[in-house]
C-alpha cells in the first residue's frame, strides 16, 4: 500500500463493495437531489435507505446503476468507477426491483424472469433450470407458474418474480426501489420474510430504498437515514432505535411505534428466524445429539424449498431416535400459526399455555420463523422503555 | 325499374360470362392496394417510431399526414395527375398520401402509450435502446398499431375502386363503366368482390392479431414445454 495516498477518497474505493465517495446531483435549475455523500456498502450488507420523499434516497440508487448520473463525486462497484463502464453492461450485471414491479405483461412468468440471462445470452436450457429453480425455492411450482402472463398472478406473487426477475443473472449487487410498497400488508409482510431467508443464502450487496420504518428496521444490517439529499444518520437498526442523533431521526423513527401495537396486531413484528432447523431426512440421533449440546426443547423440521413439515419436541426425538428413525417421524403440525391470520394475543396465549417456540406458516404451508417467548419479552421491555426518550421529543 | 329477381339473374350471368375478367380486375385491384399499403407500412413505422423519439416534430409531422386525410379522395387523385400522369403510380400515390394518418398515428401513440416503469424496469436491466423497442415497447404497442393498419387497409381497398376515374385499373373499371351504361349488373360485379377484399383483409388482421395475442402465445408455450416433457422426462 502507498503511505501518501494524496486523496484519502481514492484509497476507499477499495473498501466496499458499492461506494459513494463525495456523491452530488444537480439538476439543471439548481435543485441538490443528493448532497455530497459519502457512504460505504460492504460486501453482503442489506442496507436501507430511508427518508421522507424527495430526500434524494431514489435518486442515490439510480446513480449506482447510471439512470442517472452524478454530477459530481465518482461511485465505485466492486472498486470500478461506475462511469468507466458500459452503462449497458454495468446494469446487466446489477439487479433492479421497482416499485411498480414492472413484470412484462406480454411475457409469460418463465420469459419476464430469464429477461437478464437471455441479454447476456445464455443457453436455452441454462435459461429454463434457472427459472425452475428460482420458482422452487421461492415456493411456486415451475409447471404451474413458467407460462403465466404476469395478469393471472396476484399482486403478492407478481413482485415475487420482479425479485426473481432481479436474481436470476446472479448479480452481486441488488437494487430495491420501494419494491413492496405497492403490496397489501399481509403480502408485503410475507414478501418481507422471504427476502430476508434468500439473503441468508445468497448474501447479495442489496441497497434498498423504502419510506417505511418498520420495513428498514425488520430487513436491514443498516439504515442510512437522509433528509434533503445528506446523511442524517448510519447505523444498525438497533444503534438507530437506541441512539437517535437527531430530532429529525427520533421523530422519523417515530416516538411511540411501540406503544402504538395492539394485541390484536399481525404476529409478523414477532417473527425471529430460528437458527435451529433441520430438514426432514436427517437423522433423529444426530438431531437429538444437537438439541443437547445446545440445551433446546424443540426444533423446526422444514424441507429444501421451506415447507414446514413440522416441530419436533425433545421427547418425541429420543423415542424415534431410539429405533433408528429419521426426523420426520419425530415431527407434529398441532403447534402453529398461520401468518395471514395470528394476532399477538394468540400467540401469547400459546406460549402461556407451553412455554415451546411456535412455528408460523403461510396458507400453503411455508416456513415463515418462529416466535420465542424472548422475542414477546423484548418487545415487552421496549415498550416499557419508550417513556424515557419522549421527554425530547419535538424541541426543534 | 328492374325487379330484384331479374338483377339476380341479370348478375349471375355477367358473371358466367366474364368472369375471367373479374378475376383480372381483382388482381389488379389486390395489387394496387397491396403495393400501396406496403409503402404505407415501410414509411410510416418507421417514421412513428422516429417521431416517438423526437417529439417536438411530432404534430408537425402527423399534421401534415392528417391534411392529406381531409382532402377528398378523388380530388387528391385528380391533383396528383399534375406529377403522376394517369395511371397506377398516381393511384398508388394517392393511396399511400390518403392513408399514412392511422399507421403514422397508432404507431406514434401505441409506442407513447407503453407505460414508462416498464421502459425504465427494461433500461435498468441493462437494454439497448433498439432491445427495448424491439423486445419490449413494438409487442406491447402491436395491438394499436395493427389496429391502424387494419384501418388504412380497409381505406385503401375502398379507395382503390376510385383508381380507375384517372385511368388505372381495379374493380373501379367494372363500376365506372356499369354507371356509365346504366347496368347495375356490373356495378355488382366491380362492387362485392371489392368489398369482399377489404372484409377479408379486415378479418385477416383480426386473426392474426388474436393469433399472436400474449394469452395465446403463453397456452402454445406452456403446451410445447409439456410435450417436451413428455418426450424426455
Amino acid at each position: 500500500m502507498k503511505e501518501n495516498q494524496p486523496d484519502h477518497r481514492e484509497k476507499r474505493k477499495d473498501e466496499g463493495m458499492v461506494v459513494f465517495s463525495n456523491v452530488s446531483k444537480v439538476y439543471g435549475d439548481g435543485t441538490k437531489a443528493v448532497d455530497e455523500l459519502d457512504l460505504v456498502i460492504n460486501k453482503g450488507e442489506l442496507v436501507s435507505l430511508i427518508g421522507p420523499s424527495g430526500c434524494g434516497k431514489t435518486t442515490t440508487l439510480k446513480m449506482v446503476n447510471r439512470l442517472e448520473d452524478c454530477t459530481y463525486g465518482k461511485i465505485y462497484l466492486g472498486g470500478k468507477d461506475i462511469t468507466s463502464m458500459d452503462p449497458v453492461k454495468l446494469r446487466r450485471g446489477i439487479g433492479y426491483v421497482v416499485q411498480e414491479i414492472a413484470l412484462m405483461p406480454h411475457m409469460s412468468v418463465a420469459e419476464n424472469i430469464a429477461m437478464v440471462p437471455k441479454l447476456h445470452r445464455w443457453s436455452r436450457k441454462r435459461m429454463r433450470d434457472r427459472v425452475e429453480e428460482l420458482l422452487a425455492m421461492s415456493g411456486l411450482e415451475p409447471s404451474k407458474f413458467s407460462y403465466r402472463l404476469p395478469d393471472q398472478l396476484s399482486g403478492g406473487q407478481k413482485q415475487r418474480i420482479g425479485v426473481l426477475r432481479a436474481l436470476a443473472a446472479e448479480p452481486e449487487v441488488v437494487l430495491m426501489d420501494e419494491p413492496f410498497g405497492a403490496l397489501d400488508p399481509i403480502s408485503r409482510d410475507v414478501l418481507q420474510n422471504e427476502l430476508l431467508s434468500i439473503q441468508q443464502k445468497l448474501h447479495k450487496t442489496i441497497i434498498f430504498v423504502t419510506h417505511d420504518m418498520d420495513e428498514a428496521l425488520k430487513i436491514s444490517d443498516r439504515i442510512v437515514i437522509m433528509r434533503d439529499g445528506k446523511i442524517e444518520q448510519i447505523g444498525t437498526p438497533t444503534d438507530i432505535q437506541e441512539n437517535p442523533r437527531t430530532n429529525f431521526v427520533r421523530n422519523f423513527i417515530g416516538e411511540d411505534r411501540l406503544s402504538q401495537i395492539s394485541p390484536d396486531d399481525s404476529v409478523s413484528i414477532l417473527i425471529e428466524d430460528p437458527w435451529d432447523r433441520v430438514t426432514p431426512d436427517t437423522n433423529a440421533r444426530e438431531v437429538l445429539e444437537k438439541m443437547e449440546n445446545a440445551d433446546i426443547e424443540s426444533i423446526q423440521v422444514i424441507d429444501k424449498n421451506d415447507r414446514w413439515i413440522g416441530m419436533a419436541l425433545l421427547r418425541d426425538v429420543k423415542r424415534v431416535a431410539r429405533v433408528q428413525g429419521r426426523i420426520r417421524e419425530a415431527a407434529t403440525r398441532k403447534r402453529k400459526l398461520y401468518i395471514e391470520e395470528a394476532t399477538m394475543r394468540d400467540a401469547a396465549e400459546m406460549l402461556a399455555d407451553k412455554p415451546f417456540s411456535i412455528p408460523v406458516i403461510d396458507k400453503d404451508d411455508i416456513f415463515i420463523g418462529v416466535i420465542t417467548e424472548a422475542g414477546v419479552a423484548r418487545l415487552t421491555i421496549g415498550r416499557l422503555k419508550r417513556p424515557a426518550g419522549g421527554g425530547v421529543r419535538n424541541v426543534d | 325499374m328492374l325487379t330484384d329477381q331479374s338483377l339476380i339473374e341479370l348478375f349471375l350471368k355477367y358473371v358466367a360470362r366474364s368472369y375471367p375478367r373479374i378475376f383480372e380486375l381483382t388482381l389488379q385491384h389486390l395489387t394496387i392496394s397491396a403495393i400501396a399499403l406496403c409503402i404505407t407500412l415501410t414509411v410510416c413505422i418507421p417514421t412513428g417510431i422516429f417521431l416517438t423519439r423526437r417529439e417536438k416534430l411530432a404534430p408537425y409531422v402527423i399534421g401534415v399526414a392528417n391534411v392529406f386525410q381531409t382532402i377528398p379522395s378523388l380530388a387528391l387523385l385528380g391533383f396528383l395527375i399534375f406529377f403522376f400522369g394517369i395511371g397506377n403510380d398516381n393511384a398508388i400515390c394517392a393511396l399511400f398520401l390518403y392513408s399514412m394518418l392511422p399507421v403514422l398515428q397508432n404507431t406514434y401513440t401505441g409506442i407513447k402509450n407503453v407505460p414508462q416503469h416498464l421502459v425504465q424496469a427494461a433500461k435498468g436491466m441493462g437494454m439497448t435502446d433498439f432491445q427495448i423497442l424491439w423486445t419490449v415497447q413494438l409487442p406491447l404497442a402491436r395491438p394499436v398499431i395493427l389496429a391502424g393498419i387494419r384501418v388504412a387497409t380497409v381505406w385503401i381497398i375502398g379507395t382503390a375502386t376510385l383508381a380507375s376515374a384517372i385511368g388505372g385499373g381495379g374493380l373501379g373499371k367494372l363500376i365506372f363503366s356499369g354507371l356509365a351504361s346504366i347496368r347495375y349488373e356490373i356495378i355488382l360485379a366491380g362492387a362485392i368482390p371489392a368489398t369482399l377484399l377489404a372484409l377479408a383483409a379486415d378479418q385477416g388482421f383480426k386473426t392474426f392479431q388474436a393469433h399472436y395475442s400474449p394469452e395465446r402465445r403463453a397456452q402454445r408455450m406452456a403446451k410445447a414445454a409439456l410435450k417436451h416433457k413428455a418426450v424426455k422426462p
